[in-house]
Formats: structure tokens, sequence, C-alpha cells
């Protein structure tokens, strides 16, 4: 805290380093891991070899429940942005009563326990089943339907937050001057709102495709996402196949925070 | 205006509402193993929940962990966050992403990551092997979890602290150091009182997340160590009792917004204190 070398410094920044190590092991741990040469993982390796990857892509649960949560996130941030976004923008401009009822009932999903909302949900899709007379629960659809729900609360903090301290009369004088209201929107009300939609969706996305609890009793036996394949692989060994199937995530979502940092600064968004 | 809001709005009424009322609702019918549920209006579920003495060993354990994970994530992330939250080079920007990372890489794969690192032949044991001390039992102990647990949550709060204590004018520790004190009583007297909502805002944060965590207990708990979320979900899977896995639900639910209540009411207390 005072400047210069002292042990203070030293214990203070060891503090610090502490802190990041337990945060980080476990991510760097899978990673290491997954280029182990031997099938039960044991420290020190007896080689390195990049076979598990190969070999977690011949798994059929693996690239399934991959292709499966890459469709299920994707479709996700299509449908719940736009509406976010929507909602975000209305909230910030509209005068209408129940405004900040509204605003803390879309940011409910990130009040009420995935695992929670999960089995509520669950429930509510088996009477659907009932009334409708037809599957409900496992479709594409009522999947879809859930993460969007996650991706709702996400949207509208991060839009919201972008729009604080934005001058909104440039609508007005884009209006004034004489472009139609579609016109305002693509070519002034959205490109403003960019930061706060890119760091939307890369959040929406990651937050999805990363969902065990809320997916846990909605899917279906065969159609199941990666963090459930993970979580059942995982609740009877870990290996190295399971770790590169881990580091590509971890690659995946790295990539994905990289790219959106360079529209908005990640560091902002908190 | 309503109409951009009212789409998101039915989303969220649809599907996070209304299955949260059925939910409660279900959590009055009654279960029987011919018919699974028969409708009623009761709160039996509710009494043996809480009557019983294995659900109440299952609810203390869950608010012991949640306890343990806010106290320690607390203490690990002052020394970060004030680093974090000071730090004026390029570098900065860098440290806030390897900060938020972890916290997207998501549950499973870090549960994965420490069960690697806790096993009988994981890396701690093999470097305590090599010093000559003998096979720790690390994996499927309330230890593993709590350890988990904290890691999955301190990112959270070293963020929150961060942009608190960013918020706090530099000035004013520059005068309490002036003024004599050392750099522990200020951050202490001084600087901890101000960054009082941030602390406050992240303990509720991080032990919301411990009482509801299920990935983690689920895989480094083992079988003989039961959360309630893990709980509410084998009620539903393997039980088939929806009513009592309702009521345990929200068991959960109310648990953790009393004990939240709780938690803040003492740390605004025990912070005003500190300013004295």
């Amino acid at each position: 805290m005072t400047t210069g070398f002292s042990l203070k410094r030293l214990l203070f920044m060891a503090l610090v380093l502490l802190a990041y190590v337990v945060v980080m092991a476990p991510v760097l741990t899978v990673i290491v891991i997954s280029f182990f040469d031997q099938e039960i993982v044991s420290f020190p390796p007896q080689g390195l070899t990049l076979d598990w990857f190969a070999n977690a892509w011949a798994r059929r649960e693996f690239t399934d429940g991959m292709i499966f949560s890459l469709q299920l996130a994707a479709l996700a941030t299509l449908i719940g942005v736009p509406l976010g976004t929507a909602a975000a923008y209305g909230l910030h401009r509209g005068r209408f009563p129940g405004r900040r009822a509204i605003s803390g009932l879309l940011l409910g999903p990130l009040a009420v326990p995935a695992i929670i909302a999960g089995t509520a949900l669950y429930i509510f899709y088996i009477r659907a089943e009932f009334i409708l007379d037809r599957g409900v629960v496992g479709t594409m659809a009522s999947l879809v339907a859930a993460h969007v729900l996650l991706t709702i609360p996400w949207t509208v903090r991060l839009v919201s937050a972008s729009m604080e301290g934005m001058d909104m009369k440039v609508e007005e004088a884009a209006a004034n001057l004489g472009a139609p209201p579609r016109v305002v929107v693509w070519r002034v009300t959205l490109p403003m709102l960019r930061s706060g939609i890119v760091a939307g969706c890369m959040f929406s996305f990651i937050q999805s495709f990363e969902n065990l609890e809320l997916s846990l009793l909605l899917v279906a036996p065969g159609k199941i996402t990666l963090p459930v394949a993970m979580l059942n692989y995982l609740e009877f060994r870990i290996d190295p196949t399971l770790a590169a199937v881990g580091t590509l995530q971890i690659l995946l979502i790295g990539v994905l925070m990289l790219i959106t940092d360079r529209y908005v600064k990640l560091s902002r968004v908190f | 205006m309503f109409l951009l809001v009212f789409p998101a709005t039915l989303m969220v009424v649809v599907l996070l509402v209304l299955p949260m009322l059925g939910l409660f609702r279900t959590s009055l019918n009654l279960y029987s193993p011919q018919e699974l549920m028969v409708q009623a209006l009761s709160g039996e579920n509710y009494l043996d929940a809480l009557g019983d003495p294995y659900y109440q060993r299952i609810l203390l354990t869950t608010i012991g962990v949640a306890l343990l994970c806010m106290v320690l994530s607390l203490a690990l992330s002052l020394a970060p966050a004030y680093w974090l939250a000071r730090m004026r080079s390029r570098w900065k920007s860098l440290v806030m992403i390897l900060t938020l990372f972890p916290l997207l890489v998501g549950n499973v794969v870090r549960a994965a990551g420490w069960m690697a690192l806790f096993g009988t032949d994981g890396a701690i044991n093999a470097f305590w092997r090599s010093l000559g001390g003998e096979t720790l039992q690390m994996m499927y102990t309330p230890f593993a979890v709590v350890v988990a647990t904290t890691a999955v949550v301190l990112p959270y709060m070293i963020l929150t602290l961060a942009s608190v204590v960013e918020a706090v004018p530099r000035q004013t520790e520059e005068a309490a150091i002036n003024l004599g004190a050392s750099p522990l009583r200020m951050f202490f007297r001084v600087l901890l009182p101000q960054a009082a909502p941030g602390v406050l805002a992240g303990c509720v944060l991080v032990f919301i997340l411990s009482m509801n965590a299920y990935a983690t207990p689920v895989l480094l708990g083992g079988p003989g160590f039961t959360m309630l979320a893990p709980a509410v979900y084998e009620q539903f899977v393997s039980a088939g009792n929806w009513p009592f896995g309702a009521a345990l639900a929200f068991v959960l639910l109310s648990a953790t917004l009393i004990l939240t209540l709780a938690v803040s009411l003492f740390l605004t207390r025990s912070l005003k204190r500190r300013t004295r």
C-alpha cells in the first residue's frame, strides 16, 4: 500500500496472488490434464499427447452435446437479446406506471436459483403437456424458452447500463432532420446501443451455453446439453477426455470474451 | 414504449412467475405412492421438511457451508479487490478479464479441475507425497466443497468490492495515512466503512450463490454430503415426490431470504461500529 519494497507490501502481494491461485487453479488444471498421456489422471504425467481431443471428438455424448448446446445458446441469444434490448430501451425512455416493478421483474431470473426455476418449469411443462396433449419436456422449443429466461436479465442489465448518461436527443435531431422512424432506429438508436447489445449477446450466449442447473430436469435422454453430459460423465470419473472437452469450452469462452472486449471494455461491465 | 417492454415481461411472467406459483401450489399437495400426487391444501410437506432431522441436518449444512464460503471469500477478496481498484497500468483491463473469465467458464468445468486437484492421485496429493506426506483424503469432504464453492464465488466478491473501492477517492486514504494511521488501520477504519455498500452487496450475492450451489456439492461432496439444492433435485428425479420437493425448494428460498436479511443487518451494524 505504501510505495517501495517492504515486508508488508510483499505480504499484500502474496494475498493477491493467493486469491488468484484459488480462482485460476481449477481452470488451469483442466487445461493441463487434457494433455496428459495416461488415462487415469495422476501427477506427474508420464508424457504428453493430443489424443484425448480426438477421443473426445469421437464420443457421441460430447459432440452431440456440444452441437446441441451451441444451437441452444445461439437460439436463446437470438430471441432473448432483441426482447431484452427492446425492454431496456422502453424502460429507459418510456414514462408509464409500474416501470420500477417491471424492471425488477425482468431481473427476476437472476434472483431465483436456477435449480428451483428449473423444477418449477418442469412441473409447468408437464402440466402444459396434459393441456396441449403433446410432448413439451425435452423439445428444443421448451429448452430455448427456458434459456431465453437466462438471457433477458443480462441483456436488460447491460443495455440499460450502456444507456446511462447517453444523450438520446440525437434521435430527435435525426427525426427533425427528416429521417423516418425506421431509419432512426437502424441508423441512430441501435448503433448507439451497440456496446450494450454486444456485451448482452456475449453474456447471454455464455450463460446459456454453460448453464447446468436450469437444463438439468428439462433435457430428454439422448438430447442433452454439454454441461449435463459433462456432469453425468464426472459422476463416474475425471479423465483427460473430459478435460479435453473442458479445455475446448474454456477456449471457446476465452475467444468470445476477447472478441467482445474489442467492442466493449469488459472492465466496465461490472 | 410499453409495447417494447411487453414481450420480455410476458416471457418472464409466463416462464418464471407462473411456474413459481405452480411450484408453490404443488408444495401444498400431498404425496401418495399409488397416485404420486393428491390435490390438497396442506402444510404437511413443510412440517415434514422442517421436522425431519435428516432435512434439518441438510439445511444446517447448507447454511454452514454458505456462511463459511461468504466469510472466506470476503477475507480472500480484500487484497485483490484493493489491488485491482487502485491499479492504473494498462494491464488493468487484462486483469479484469482474467477475474471475470473463471466466472464464465462454468461450474462443471471448474468442479472437474478441483476433482483432479483433490483426488487420491491428484496434483495436491502427488506433491504432498513427494514431500514424504501420507495420502490425504480430500475428495468427498466438506473441505473440498467449501474450497471449491469459495473459488466459484470469489470473482464476484473481488469485482463487486473493487468497483466500490474505486469510487472512494484516493485523497481519503492519503489523508488517513498522513494523519498517522497505519495502512492496515486506514484500510479497516477508513476505506472499508466507505466501501460498506459493496461489502454488503458482495456478501449477499455470494451467500445466495453458495446456498444454491448444485454442481460443486454433487461432484466434490459425493453421496455422503448433501446440500439443499441437490436434495430438491433428488426429490423430483429419484424419489418422484413432487410436493415434498416443491416444499424443500421453498424452504431453501425462504432460508436464503431470511438469512440474507440477517446477514445484511449484521454487516450494516458491524461496519457502522468500525467508524467509531
